[in-house]
């Protein structure tokens, strides 16, 4: 495309950065970014606009976005929190530092396997992403003693998983539908 | 009321509220943001690390001062305080009745397996008390600072990361952006929300596996995702058109400069955080509850 060549890939990639950080805040802010699921839990997607970001524009763009994710989600644990879990995302170690890694990992999968195949790589990437996301914040949750090491696998598994594939299949179908990557007739339709 | 319920669902400005801005042109809001922001990450962290009952009232108390100094009146900054303060209650009871290791000291409540001592009263007056601390602070930044000033005061206060080749221009504006766009979104998602549902999409209620509804989300998201970047491909154009060229040699309209004020303010803060960090780790509670009782 010529549009493309004419524009500077840095004032790109600061406003893709500021876009899916607004994504990623929207989603945090509404009932959007939670998938609700038996027993009164929820899969976040919140971490979603991170893995996207990441894998069209780069692994630091993916890290403005995961900053941009953490500092909301430490600033919705103080002002507004959905749950009594929220409240330990006050503390910067577990609301930023893991959200940084997101965008960077995410990136690096997706780099590694596009040639292979692309849609393959996108589902790896959202996965990747996704678990960083899990073991990381779960992991800085266990080191602040906020729970028990057990309980915190338990929830990794229980959570963690079916965030992962949730995670895939967002960003592939966000990512193919933006970039026009055929992938069969399964277009978006109702349920 | 069903009705009510019904739309409500749409309206998802309704939940935004972060960053809103008062302006009384007070003292407070006169302030150089730089030295706000560092007040404001200081103040948290004081009252994060801190574990002293006196040292959190006094925290209080000092916020409490900075909202009349801004003028702000106190209903409405409580306002922010009462979404959390269910979940707050519900943890503050968790550690009455839950944690073990609080059982000790003074009995004052026994009853089966529940107990409830001195330990267990204090930990959870604690959690309260930080979080209205917590909340009540950072509305008061908010409440005193508008988005230009606070991207203003983040990019200077990055300058010094700038030198290490850190893009702390960019940055600044890739935040600014983020908060511009929130309320923008909003409205987007709320047609593509409506104009789904009028084609008889029905999300988030129904059964399925959690794959089912992911799928079922795909009309509302994909679309969502879809504006925002073409949003930004636009936004790019314009800001191109306009010969924006990064941070380098870019000058500004508005300079700060730091006053005496902002000084006086930074180092009344700096007193309060050695004040709470002192009163942890010198244990003045104990000697409180020892001197009273």
């Amino acid at each position: 495309m010529t549009k493309e060549a004419l524009v500077n890939t840095t004032t790109r990639k600061i406003v893709v950065a500021g876009v899916m950080g607004a994504i990623s805040i929207l989603l945090g802010a509404t009932h959007w970014g939670f998938i609700p699921w038996f027993a009164g839990a929820a899969l976040t997607i919140m971490h979603v606009p991170v893995i996207i970001g990441a894998v069209l524009e780069g692994p630091l763009v993916g890290l403005v976005i995961g900053l941009i994710f953490g500092a909301f989600s430490l600033i919705q644990g103080a002002i507004a929190p959905t749950g009594p879990s929220d409240v330990w995302f006050v503390n910067p170690l577990i609301s930023i530092l893991p959200r940084l890694f997101i965008g960077p990992v995410a990136w690096l999968v997706y780099r590694a396997l596009e040639k292979l195949n692309r849609v393959l790589a996108l589902v790896v990437a959202g996965v990747a992403g996704s678990l960083t996301n899990t073991v990381l914040v779960l992991g800085m949750i266990g080191l602040m003693g906020h729970l028990p090491w057990a309980l915190i696998g338990t929830i990794a598994v229980t959570n963690g998983l079916p965030e992962a594939v949730v995670a895939a299949i967002i960003t592939l179908a966000v990512v193919a539908a933006w970039l026009g990557i055929q992938r069969g007739r399964r277009g978006s339709r109702l349920g | 009321m069903e009705e009510e319920g019904a739309l409500s669902e749409f309206e998802f400005l309704r939940n935004v509220t972060i960053g809103q801005y008062l302006p009384t042109g007070s003292a407070v809001h006169q302030l150089d943001p730089r030295a706000k922001l560092a007040m404001v990450v200081l103040f948290l962290a004081g009252v994060v690390i801190s574990t002293s009952l006196a040292g959190l009232v006094v925290a209080l108390a000092a916020v409490l001062a900075g909202l009349a100094l801004a003028r702000i009146p106190l209903r409405y900054a409580l306002q922010g305080v009462r979404p959390a303060l269910p979940f707050l209650i519900l943890l503050a009871l968790l550690q009455v009745f839950t944690i073990p290791q609080n059982d000790v000291g003074t009995v004052l409540w026994k009853w089966w397996l529940l107990t409830v001592t001195v330990t267990d009263l204090v930990a959870a007056a604690l959690t309260l008390l930080r979080f209205v601390v917590l909340i009540l602070g950072l509305s008061l930044f908010s409440f005193s600072t508008n988005t230009t000033e606070l991207t203003h005061g983040t990019e200077h206060l990055l300058r010094p990361l700038q030198r290490l080749g850190l893009p702390a221009h960019e940055f600044a504006l890739a935040m600014t952006i983020a908060v511009r766009f929130v309320p923008l979104l909003a409205l987007e998602a709320e047609r593509i929300a409506k104009a789904q549902a009028s084609r008889g999409a029905d999300f988030g209620h129904g059964r399925g596996s959690f794959v089912q509804r992911t799928l079922r989300m795909l009309p509302l998201l994909v679309p969502l995702f879809v504006t925002a970047l073409r949003r930004a491909d636009t936004l790019v154009m314009a800001m191109e058109a306009r010969c924006y060229t990064g941070g380098k040699g870019r000058t500004h309209l508005i300079h700060l400069h730091a006053r005496r004020a902002d000084a006086f303010a930074l180092l009344v803060v700096l007193l309060l955080v050695t004040l709470l960090l002192t009163a942890t780790w010198l244990k003045v509670d104990a000697r409180i509850w020892s001197w009273i009782l």
